[in-house]
């Protein structure tokens, strides 16, 4: 019994050994902890993102997932009472630095939320092109940029002819995708996504998930996600989150999301990887 | 190979401790921002001596002009291109702040002051039969204006919180077809002028012989300005009361009229009272419709059905522009009498909606 | 059967409490269509005689023979008050609303959503007695600076060197009682502002400009809209504040508006009853009062329209 499982264990590492070493790393977070006013909701997290892959985060509700990813991006920040310590590195660079201009760490870090949001009194033409009025950073050629943009976030097809009408006609996983191409339009390097899929159904989530795939080809991605077959199908890396009763939350264990499936180091992440709690 | 939490890098003690790096600003911001605000205030400090011009001009024509090239540069070092609106949109933002605030408080210190001047028992006990514009201050008062604005006010809520409450139960309780077109009409009176009101009143029952000029005439005209106030404050009350509690109470056979008259309102008894009180702090002040419906008389009248009467701003609109600065402080001191009243009102209506309805 | 019979009453009673409480709601139409009826009936006979001219003349004759009446500049003049309140108000009004809603820490908001509460709560007479006594005076020294250093512009012109009884003055007066109400109505429409579209202009790298200018005003346009709306409505009803601090005359005051003399409907109304024991004065004062309402309706029929279809839009 030992053995196999230390047989499996080799086996793993090989698969996902070729991964880790040829991409560099383009975020880290070192000893990152969160408050909201006097409560701590993180505690010392830890993790490096690889360029150009999908890192899942996963854990139960309420244990800062959703609030660690608004970090890396400085969302966090626009909360009364948030503060924070520690160190957000992207390319090397801690983001919290007072020279920083969160503005610019914004553009390069997109985020994508739960609910579909796009923009209800733009045109879906002007949603993808939101980013660069909001923040005032000029591109040439809208239309290629249009183009480019919801075809990434495979939404072209459907939408072509109808570049002009309002964002809100779109079904709610068209307004989830369009709020990708969004995103994408300002060039980000990583892409946020906070359980991007919740509010969808079944078939418009699986074509979020190909659009995420094909989009690792290019960017960055971080997912938080509870959906663990997700996390299974789309990420190369997972971090599991837990929080105690009233305890800031901690990463438990994290590595090459086959590993943390299939061969995971640690009994709690056992247990929440087969639907045992969370 | 997965890492565990035992396996990572234990915090490091300068990084126990919550920061906020973002509420830094860099040196040259603090520098610009001095400048952008000491540059600008030297400058009207200058005029203000060198020329004489009155003190808004100079903050309408130079400080705030200067002060807001001054906060773009500050924003401009800190935020880039950016930082230009936004540090205009603070120093507008403040200047329409600091504005309102000044207006506010102008007129609050000279009720408070001059009206001072005018108060002493007998001002607010007698009334002013006998007293003419230049009679010295020490003689006559307001108490016939006091007992009036009590005695519209009381007939105006008598007559509109009924309707008010009517027309919120058929809103929220009956839903009737016609709620949208009963809560346009609603709408459409918060808009009718005070002085149309007046008008109604007086070619309806007066011109028409059924009322004198009187404090019924008057209360009806109040009433009018007081029903859509009280209609939608009851409204968004009643709503507030929880669905459980009329099917709990029809599930025990209670009739809708029932449920309405011994449940719902009762319910609702704080938020109807906010809203009758909302609905006088509306009208209180009004005084077109009393120069139409009630005129003035300098006897204290307790009859509402046949005098003409004085209320409190009818007092203060006769005693304005009098040439004879008695008369003047008598405004002021009815002016401050009233804003008493309103404060009053406020307050009562912030306590009572502040407390959160029970579930 | 007892029950039966019971239940009968029971159903009795909810009628006759459903009836009278229908009939009780409809107060307000009641109200409104004896307002335009009585009113009206009083507008026929005064435009009868008068013909159309009531309307566009400026002649306000009660002894001529025959008498004539005219209040085309009182009805311009309402406008004009109107306009220059709003542009005074609008602004400061946005900005104020900005201010308390997504800069101002908590404790300032509350401040200020207390401070325009209380603003609004002030009698008119009041304002009227504050404006007659602090604000006229000095005004008049602001309106000679603006006239001698920008009297080329013809909105500041000024022939007869008086600068008491201005259309400015009691557009301010009027906008000092227009900030509270689009204040507290621009403030309640952008609270409502969808904290998820904010962070997705945040996440887009968004200025506060930018947010405001691309995600806020055009989410609540509708509501600011209808709130300015309201306001003007207000404005145009207004009576006594007026009266305190704007000379009455016939004549159009077109554009001069630091320029001694203007015209408003409603203080109309107030300034010559208390003058007249003419019984036609009084009716034409009634027409005149019938075309007040019929304005001001239509002010806040539109801002209905405005408000309904936001509403409905975001449902």
């Amino acid at each position: 019994m030992e053995e196999t499982v230390v047989a499996m264990e080799e086996l793993d590492v090989e698969l996902s050994a070729a991964k880790v070493e040829t991409k560099p790393i383009e975020m880290s977070t070192k000893g990152v902890s969160v408050w909201f006013g006097k409560r701590k909701i993180l505690e010392n997290v830890n993790i490096d993102f690889q360029k150009k892959s999908v890192t899942a985060l996963i854990g139960p509700s309420g244990c800062g997932k959703s609030t660690f990813i608004r970090t890396l991006n400085r969302l966090h920040e626009l909360i009364p009472g948030a503060a924070l310590a520690g160190e957000v590195l992207y390319e090397g660079e801690d983001i919290y630095r007072q020279d920083v201009d969160p503005v610019q760490i914004r553009l390069s870090i997109g985020m994508v939320f739960q609910k579909p949001n796009p923009f209800p009194s733009m045109t879906i033409r002007g949603n993808v092109l939101s980013g660069l009025k909001l923040s005032g950073i000029k591109r040439p050629d809208h239309d290629s940029l249009v183009e480019q943009t919801l075809t990434s976030a495979g939404l072209w097809k459907e939408v072509k002819d109808r570049l002009n009408s309002p964002a809100g006609d779109l079904s709610g996983g068209q307004q989830q995708r369009l709020v990708i191409a969004r995103a994408l339009a300002v060039n980000p390097h990583v892409l946020l996504m906070d359980e991007p899929c919740s509010a969808l159904d079944p078939a418009s989530t699986l074509k979020i998930e190909e659009t995420i795939r094909q989009l690792s080809k290019d960017i960055t991605i971080i997912i938080v996600t509870h959906n663990m077959q997700q996390a299974v199908r789309v990420s190369d890396y997972t971090a599991f989150f837990l929080a105690e009763e009233n305890q800031p939350g901690y990463v438990v264990e994290q590595g090459p999301t086959t590993e943390i499936f299939g061969n995971p180091r640690d009994q709690r992440t056992l247990d929440y990887v087969n639907g045992r709690f969370g | 190979m997965t890492i565990l939490m035992s396996e990572v890098p234990p915090i490091r003690k300068e990084d126990i401790a919550p920061q906020r790096p973002w509420s830094r600003r860099p040196a040259s911001f603090w520098f610009a921002a001095f400048l952008g605000t000491a540059v600008p205030f030297a400058i009207f400090g200058g005029l203000f001596f060198v020329t004489e011009l009155p003190v808004p001009v100079l903050l309408i024509a130079f400080y705030l002009p200067l002060q807001l090239i001054g906060a773009g540069l500050a924003g401009y070092s800190a935020k880039g291109k950016h930082g230009i609106a936004d540090s205009s949109i603070i120093v507008l933002a403040i200047g329409a702040t600091t504005l309102s605030a000044i207006v506010l408080g102008s007129m609050l210190l000279i009720i408070i002051v001059r009206g001072f001047a005018a108060m002493r028992p007998s001002f607010i006990f007698q009334n002013s039969v006998y007293i003419s514009p230049s009679t010295p201050l020490e003689y006559g008062g307001i108490g016939h204006a006091i007992v009036g604005t009590f005695l519209i006010v009381g007939i105006a809520t008598i007559i509109s919180v009924p309707f008010g409450i009517a027309t919120a139960v058929y809103v929220t309780e009956i839903r009737g077809r016609a709620v949208p077109y009963v809560r346009f009409f609603i709408q459409a009176m918060s808009g009718v002028p005070s002085v149309v009101a007046g008008l109604f009143v007086l070619t309806v029952f007066i011109l028409t012989g059924v009322l004198s000029q009187s404090a019924i005439a008057a209360a009806i005209a109040y009433a009018i300005l007081m029903l859509p106030t009280v209609a939608r404050t009851a409204e968004e009350v009643l709503k507030l009361v929880p669905e459980d509690l009329r099917t709990g109470a029809l599930a025990l056979g209670s009739t809708r009229a029932r449920v309405v008259l011994n449940v719902v309102i009762p319910a609702a008894r704080t938020g109807i009272i906010t809203a009758m009180l909302l609905g006088i702090a509306r009208v209180v002040g009004e005084t077109a419709p009393l120069l139409l419906t009630a005129l003035k008389n300098d006897q204290t009248v307790l009859n509402p059905l046949s005098d003409p009467i004085s209320a409190l701003p009818t007092f203060i609109f006769d005693n304005v522009a009098q040439p004879y600065p008695d008369a003047v402080t008598r405004a002021w001191g009815a002016a401050l009498a009233l804003m008493i009243l309103v404060s009053i009102l406020f307050t009562v209506t912030r306590f009572l909606s502040a407390r959160k309805p029970r579930r | 059967m007892r029950d039966l019979g019971k239940s009968k009453k029971a159903n009795f009673g909810d009628r006759v409490f459903n009836r009278s409480i229908t009939a009780a709601a409809f107060t307000s139409l009641i109200i409104l269509a004896g307002i335009t009826i009585f009113l009206g009936a009083k507008a026929v006979p005064v435009v009868q005689q008068q013909g159309l001219s009531f309307l566009t003349n400026t002649m306000w004759d009660p002894l001529g023979v025959p008498p004539e009446f005219g209040i085309a500049g009182m009805l311009y003049g309402s406008l004009l008050l109107a306009v220059i309140a709003l542009v005074i108000s609008v602004p400061v009004s946005l900005f104020l609303a900005v201010f308390m809603v997504f800069m101002a820490p908590v404790r300032v908001s509350k401040f200020l959503t207390n401070l325009v509460d209380l603003m609004a709560a002030i009698p008119s007479v009041i304002i009227g007695l504050w404006a007659f006594y602090v604000l006229v005076p000095p005004a008049q020294e602001w309106q000679q600076l603006l006239n001698q250093y920008l009297g080329w512009i013809p909105l500041f012109q000024n022939d007869s060197g008086n600068f008491t009884g201005t259309p400015f003055i009691a557009g301010v007066v009027l906008a000092i009682m227009m900030i509270p109400i689009v204040t507290s109505i621009t403030a309640e429409v952008l609270k409502r502002t969808p904290p998820e579209l904010i962070n997705a202009a945040e996440s887009l790298g968004c200025s506060m400009w930018t947010m405001l200018r691309y995600v806020a005003l055009p989410f609540g346009r509708g509501g600011i809209v209808g709130g300015i709306m309201l306001g003007l409505g207000r404005a145009l009803g207004e009576t006594v504040a007026v009266f305190f601090v704007l000379k009455l005359v016939f004549d159009i005051n077109f554009y001069q508006i630091i320029e001694s003399g203007g015209g408003s409907v409603a203080t109309l109304i107030v300034s010559k009853f208390g003058e007249t024991n003419d019984e036609f004065e009084v009716d034409v004062l009634l027409a005149s009062g019938f075309f007040l309402f019929l304005m001001t309706l239509v002010v806040n029929a539109v801002a209905n329209l405005i408000v309904g279809r936001t509403d409905r839009l975001k449902s």
